[in-house]
Parts: C-alpha cells; structure tokens; sequence
C-alpha cells in the first residue's frame, strides 16, 4: 500500500516510486518527491516490519526526520543513496539523486500503533508524510519473519548511542520526539590531512578495572584508498587485550563527519581489559594509507591520536575470594561425566566458567576434594571465547581427571566465584551446584564363581513338573554333629617331638657305651681289625712267595719283613713299623710273647736286615729258610 | 582365649544350644555359641565349618571366608566345606586381575603337606633306623648285614620326612595369610594416614601379611600388588593344627581374638 502527496510545482520522478509496494504520500515541491511505505499494516508481537522512507531529488543538506513511536523498538537502520536519470521531454536527461532509509522496528505491545510521519526539512521548509497506523496482535503473523542475528545493526552496542547514527553517510534525522545530538561527538574533520585520517575510537572512556573497552581504528578517507600498509597498532600499556575483528581486506562504509561524507576503513577492533586504576593511555597507531589504484596511486602516512581511559578501581565490599580481573558477568558450573562410577576407574569433573568479560583473564575455582576418597590430577584447561557484537564472552573449562579410592556416597561441594558486575555496580557471586558421586566396588568374582557349584542353572523346561529340584542355590546347611578337638601346637610345636626325634640317637650311643671299648659305635669289633690285618700280613707273604724265584733280593726281603712287622702290629695292637730291635723285644716280652718266638721274630727280621744291606748272601736256600721261618712264626702264633 | 576349656559334654551342649539358635534364625546367637567353643578349646573342622557358614549367611564375608579355609585344612575332602567356601569367595568383591603370584616352593611343598602325618611318620621311620642300627649291634654276625641295609633304608625315607616337617615349621613361623574383615579397607603408599590411597580391598579377600608398622600391616594381593592398610581390618588365619582362633591384625605377633 503506498500513499503519495505532490508538492507544488514539483515534477514527479517516477525511477524513485518503482520500487515502492504500498502506496504512502509523497511529497512534490520543485522536483522533491518524499514518501514512506510499510512491508505490512499487521504484525505481531514477534515480528519484525521495516518502514521505508524515500526522498528524491532532495538537497543534499536537506534533514529526514524518522517516524517514531514509544511503542515500537527500532532493531536496524539502514541507508543509502542512489542515483537515477530521467529523460525528460525536450529537456535533456536529469539526473536525481534518492535517499532511503529503511528502520526495522519491532512492536512492544498489542493494538494499534501510531508512527509519526517523517520529514523532510530544508531551512524553513518542510515536507511531511503521513502517519502510519500498524495493527499489533500476539505472537507472530504467519509469513512474518522473526528478528535474526543478521538483522541487528553490526554497530549496535559498539559505540555510545547517537555515535553510530552520525556515521552514516549523510545525517539521519532522530524522531521528532528525540533530541537532536551534537554531530559526531569525538570524531571531527582535522585541519591538516582533511583528506585523510586515522583515528582510534573507544567505545567507553571510563570504565572499571577488568571491565571491557572496545578499541576500534578506522581510517577515513574522502577518496577510496586501495591499502593501508605498515600498519601499526597503538601500544595499550595496562590492559589486557583481545582480538576482535581484523578485517584481511579493506571494506568502506558510508559515513558523514561534520556533515561531508566520508569513507571509513575499519583496520583493527579489539578488546581491552584494564588490569589497573587510574588513567591509562592507547598510543597512536600508525599506517601508511594508498589511495588510487595502479600508477594513479598515491601512499600517505597517517597516525591517529592516542585516547585516554580513566579507569576507575573496583569499588570496596570485595567478598573473599575476589581477585581484580574476576569482573564482568559470570556463572559456575560443576559437572561429572557420571555420577556412579566404579571403583578405581577415573571419570572427568568439568567445573565450567562461562559468562561475558574477560575470559582468559579468569581463574576457574579449584576442585578440592578434601579426604582421600578420590585421587584428582590436574587439570585440562579449555578456553572458548567469542566476540559477538564486540563483547568479549565465552567459557573456561577445567576439566579434572578423577578416580575414586574409596566406595560409598561422596558429594563434590559446591563452587563459589566472586565477580564485579560492572552493569549493576555491585559484587555478585556465582555458585555451581553440588555434584554427589556414588562409587560402588569393581564388578568381580568372575572365574571363581564360574567354578561354584551353586551357581544358578539356566531355567529349564522343568516348569510342568510339580515339584523341580534345582541345585543348591545358597550355602550348604551347618553340621548337626560335632567331632571336638583340643587346639594343640602343630607336631613340630609340641614337646615331646624333639625328644622323639634325638632318642634313637642317644639310644644307640649309650648301647656302644654300655658294650664298651671293645666295639665302634656302629658295632665292630677290635678283634675283627686285628683279623684283618692278620690277613693283610699273610696276603704280604704269599706275595712274598712270588718273589722268592723271579724277584730281586731286597725286593723279596723287603716284602717279608713287611709281612712279619703287619702280623707283629696285628699281635699287638700297635704299630710294630718303625720301632728298633730292642723296643720291639721289650714290646714282645711286655705282651707277654714267649722267649722262643721272640727268638724267632729276632732271626726272621736280622735275616731281612741283613740280606737287604749284604747283597749276594741270599741263596736261594736261604730264600727258603727266611721264609719258612716268617712262615713258621705267623702260623705258630696264631696256634699258641 | 580363656583358660577354661568345655568339657567334652559341655562343648556338645553348646554346640546343640547354637544350631538350634541357628534353626531359629538368629544367627548372632548361633555365630556367638561357635565362638565360644573355640575359645573354650572345643574346636574341629564341625565348629570351623558351622561358624563359617553362620557368618556366610549374615552377610559377614571376612569371617565366612576365615572359618570356611579353617575348616577346610583340617578336613580337606569335604565337599560341603568347599561349596560354602567357594560361595563366600564368590560373593567376596574385590577381582583381582593379573596372574597370581605364585610364591617359592617351599612356601608350596609346605601348603601340600599334611603336616600332621608327615611328623608322625618321620618319628616312626626315623626311630626304626636307629633301632635296626642297636640290633645290629647284638645280632650274630648272619644277621648283621640285613639289619645294617634295613637302617640305611629307615634312614634314607626318614631324612626327607624330616626335612618337610621342618619346612612347614619355617614356613608357618616366616609367612602368614589373612582375611579382610572390615567391609572396606584403603590400602595406602604409607603406613600413615598421610599416605596416599592407592586402593581398596573388601571384606573377605585373602591375602599375604608381610610386615607390621605402628597400626598398619604390609599387605600383598595375590597378584603381587601391595600396600599397607589398617591392622585392625586384617585377620590373620594361620591357626594352629587342631583348632584355635586365627588372630586379628598382626602380621607376627598378634594375638587378640577375632571377633
């Protein structure tokens, strides 16, 4: 629907009315044409409507005032320019240039709503249009859109209200109901370097320790500028910074300063968060700025001036715990990936800071477990920060690793985190729920219990018998009957058992004592040792023998005489080897040996003696005599 | 333990007084009637057997599991013994994992010798040899030579006897075994409270006793893994052959009653 008023004398441009949907008056006075038009008579509470505001063929000083209304909440405002050329008849072509101003508004209430009608003015000169009447109800009229994110102006939020109107590229008038502010407050054309320059822009020049300042630097230019090279970003001594916006390619926007148009280039937004009182400096930044393109091209230097913020301290009442950067907006949030865990199998608590402010600045409240139920380690911190229009938010996550020691029912305490809200001006504190943990033993008796004859059996088709005899499903019953024993020390402990064990040896030496001298231990006798070597001497004679013919002379001596002296030792139970004639005989007499065997004994050996040192003397007779004597000796002692 | 013991009247008087309690349902009397016999010295693989069947069906795992093993070693083949004691170590909650430490061989030979007939058939055999070794000393000279081979035979048999009644004498002085008799027990790096926890054990796991310090007690599980953990919650099982009461966290020197 489209209303239309001419003024007087005005020529009607119809390349401004074709895109016009509804008809809305117009304006007509000397070639002005000033109309406004409406998507939609009917919205509802949830919608979005734009109205549209034309003005051809005004001047160029000439002031729109907007329509307005209490009721109504302006979401975005766009403008532009175009121009159109008409061909008169007879006249040449004229060329006209035509205004737009589109708001998207959005109602605040139900029913009819009254906008002003816009105007144009032009010294005391003044075009109106009619005043819109926009039917409100409920909820949202079907093919309506709703407000998106695209629809909010980029610039909303980032610089002080009346700041951003007055960098469009001509003067948007306000409302009439609206004070007329002063024109672009802090940004003003320079004397020198008019053509072009940089500035540094803030979006607040006194903030609180932690709270965000916004730093924005354009460049503004009259003429399209190709690169800005060497760029240098001004030096912010005392903050904390974070990268907001770094455009990679140089992109205008319409703007006017001081009432003559502009070109302005965003180089660099970011983010800056006082760490201290007082008043603090952002330097000059710098660059080296081309306008024109190819050889046409021309490189200028540019600083733009430093800004200073006051920052103001954090107010006092600080509640415990509260550190200078724990400013802005801020929740607490503690979550465990399971509540009932297993013993000794690690699950991960998340304590999560989330909000607006300086997240990387931010410290998450520690997880402490008092107690030794669980074993923390430390943790895994994840940031995730976003910027949407310019304000610094996002999240802070810890995340523990945790792994219980103990069983049973534990509750991880809540987390408390102090911050100043610098909106409200007033400390908050945000508490995370607490989070109760339940730890049940490991799940176990695996292989033994597969072994455990009361394990259940499967359920069997035994359902239609009457009475089904399972297995033994529960412990066996107790015993009715009882064999007592006495607790008794193991058979090692006991005391008779060493006894027991020595005995039998003490035993049998006793016995050898009893039987005395006469036999080892182990039983001999000393007349079987005698015997033995009673053998031994005769098996020397008979050796003896064998060497009467075919040996040496000493050889057989030596050999008899070695038989006598064993039977002599044997006889008397002492060694007869060694001892000289004379000990010998007192030997022999001592026990009690006849004289004439002593005679014997004396020739037998005088005969060896004497045969071993005169070589020669030894017939073969007296071979045989000697050994018939040594013969003669051994038999007959053994006779007497 | 008290120094009066039951009578063999006395002990079947209680006995009877504790199954019936146990038909009854209360077990906390039945459990207190087979406790008193064998503080009285009225003890056997019966008493073992019942109490730790009584303790089964409380719920009381630790005393289950002490009693049922009690009960086993002195009366290996019974099977209802072994059906109890493999379902307490069923319902036991702890799992180890990993391969069981197998322990020396000695402490094995001594696990699998009936130390009780092994002793008695040393005395025996070893007396023999001695014996036959005396007669041979009487003996005529015929005879002599059989008994010496007859001795030397005695002997040879009696030696090893001898030696395994001594390795289970070293053994039961040198390692001890026990039962977790509190429902749960942090085992810690340190026998301290500042020790930090490096797990748990539950009522009713087995385990090694390895050395004491101050109220804690070195445990080792059966898969080589160790720790220290309060002495109080570790009942030691190595009783005496015959009967007697496994005492309470010590490692070597305890002596208190399990209770």
């Amino acid at each position: 629907m489209r209303t239309r008023r001419t003024g007087s004398g005005g020529t009607p441009s119809w390349g401004a009315l074709i895109a016009l949907l509804f008809a809305a008056p117009v304006l007509a006075q000397e070639g002005v044409e000033f109309s406004i038009q409406t998507d939609s008579r009917r919205v509802g509470l949830e919608d979005v409507f734009e109205v549209t505001v034309t003005a051809a063929g005004a001047p160029a000083d000439a002031q729109i005032l907007l329509p307005g209304s209490p009721d109504v909440d302006i979401v975005n405002t766009r403008s532009g320019t175009h121009r159109s050329i008409s061909m008169g008849s007879g006249a040449g072509p004229s060329i006209r240039t035509v205004r737009t101003v589109s708001l998207q508004m959005r109602a605040k209430r139900t029913g009819t709503i009254r906008l002003t009608p816009a105007v144009l003015a032009l010294g005391d000169r003044e075009w109106k249009t009619e005043a819109l009447q926009i039917e409100v109800v409920r909820g949202s009229v079907p093919g309506r859109r709703r407000p998106s994110q695209q629809d909010q102006d980029p610039f909303a939020g980032l610089f002080p209200p009346g700041l951003l109107d007055q960098l469009n590229d001509f003067p948007v008038p306000r409302p009439r109901d609206a004070p007329a502010g002063p024109d672009m407050p802090g940004v003003h054309i320079p004397q020198r370097e008019a053509d072009v320059f940089m500035r540094t822009l803030v979006d607040s020049n006194r903030v609180t320790v932690g709270q965000q300042v916004t730093m924005s630097v354009w460049v503004f230019s009259r003429a399209e500028i190709s690169a800005a090279d060497a760029f240098t970003l001004p030096k912010a001594e005392g903050f904390l910074t974070e990268e907001v916006d770094a455009p990679t390619q140089l992109a205008s926007q319409q703007r006017t300063i001081d009432g003559v148009p502009y070109r302005a280039y965003l180089l660099r937004r970011r983010a800056l968060f006082p760490v201290k009182a007082g008043e603090l400096t952002i330097g000059p930044a710098s660059a080296d700025i081309v306008t024109g393109y190819l050889y046409a091209g021309e490189k200028r230097h540019r600083k733009s001036r430093p800004v200073t913020i006051t920052v103001d301290p954090l107010p006092p009442g600080a509640p415990p715990g509260m550190a200078p950067m724990q400013v802005g907006q801020w929740s607490v949030a503690l979550e465990a990936s399971r509540t009932v865990v297993e013993l000794d199998q690690p699950f991960n608590v998340k304590v999560t800071l989330k909000g607006r402010g300086n997240v990387r600045g931010q410290t998450v409240p520690k997880l402490e477990l008092k107690g030794d139920a669980f074993r923390v380690f430390e943790p895994k911190v994840e940031d995730q920060v976003d910027t949407p229009r310019g304000r610094v938010q996002g999240s802070r996550v810890a995340e523990y690793l945790v792994i219980p020691k103990r069983t049973g029912t534990f509750t991880l305490p809540s987390l408390s985190y102090p911050y100043f809200d610098p909106e409200t001006r007033q400390y908050e504190v945000a508490r995370s729920d607490p989070v109760q943990i339940t730890v049940v033993p490991g799940r176990g008796g695996g292989s033994p219990v597969a072994q455990d004859s009361t394990q259940l059996e499967e359920p069997r088709d035994d359902a239609a018998a009457r009475n089904v005899l399972g297995q033994q499903q529960g412990p066996r019953p107790i015993r009715v009957t009882a064999r007592f024993e006495s607790p008794s020390p193991p058979i090692y402990g006991r005391r008779w058992f060493w006894p027991a064990v020595f005995s039998p040896v003490m035993l049998l030496g006793l016995l050898a004592f009893i039987q005395g001298p006469g036999r080892s231990l182990l039983g001999g006798r000393k007349g079987d040792e005698r015997r033995t070597l009673t053998r031994a001497a005769h098996r020397r004679l008979s050796a003896a023998v064998k060497l009467k013919d075919s040996g040496s002379q000493q050889a057989f001596l030596g050999e008899v005489e070695k038989a006598v002296l064993a039977f002599l030792t044997a006889q008397l139970g002492s060694p007869a080897q060694g001892l000289t004639q004379q000990a010998l005989e007192e030997k022999l007499a001592a026990a009690g040996i006849a004289e004439p065997t002593r005679a014997r004994v004396h020739r037998v050996l005088e005969t060896c003696a004497m045969g071993r040192y005169a070589p020669g003397s030894g017939s073969a007779a007296a071979r045989e005599q000697v050994l018939q004597e040594a013969s003669a000796l051994m038999d007959g002692w053994s006779r007497s | 333990m008290t120094g009066t013991w039951y009578t063999d009247q006395e002990a079947h008087a209680v006995f009877r007084e504790a199954n019936e309690a146990h038909a009854r349902g209360e077990l906390d009397a039945a459990a207190e009637g087979y406790r008193k016999l064998l503080e009285h010295g009225a003890a056997g693989p019966d008493v073992h057997y019942n109490l730790g069947t009584t303790a089964l069906a409380q719920g009381r795992l630790g005393s289950a599991v002490l009693h049922l093993e009690a009960a086993r070693r002195e009366s290996p083949a019974a099977d209802d013994i072994a059906a109890n004691l493999a379902l307490a170590r069923s319902r036991q909650l702890d799992r180890v994992v990993g391969a069981p430490h197998p322990g020396s061989i000695t402490e094995r030979l001594a696990h699998v010798t009936p130390l009780e007939q092994t002793g008695v058939a040393f005395l025996i055999i070893w007396g023999m040899g001695f014996l036959l070794l005396a007669a041979r000393r009487l003996a005529p000279q015929r005879l002599r030579l059989a008994l010496a081979v007859g001795a030397a035979l005695s002997l040879v048999v009696a030696v090893p006897l001898g030696l395994l009644v001594a390795n289970r004498a070293w053994v039961d002085a040198n390692v001890r075994e026990g039962v977790v008799m509190v429902k749960a027990a942090p085992v810690r790096a340190f026998p301290s409270e500042s020790g930090s926890v490096e797990f748990e054990v539950h009522e009713g796991l087995e385990v090694r006793l390895l050395e004491q310090s101050g109220g804690y007690v070195r445990i080792r599980l059966p898969n080589g893994r160790e720790g220290w953990t309060p002495a109080d919650g570790v009942t030691s099982r190595n009783w005496t052959t015959g009967g007697g009461s496994p005492t309470r966290g010590s490692a070597r020197h305890g002596s208190s009653s399990e209770t």
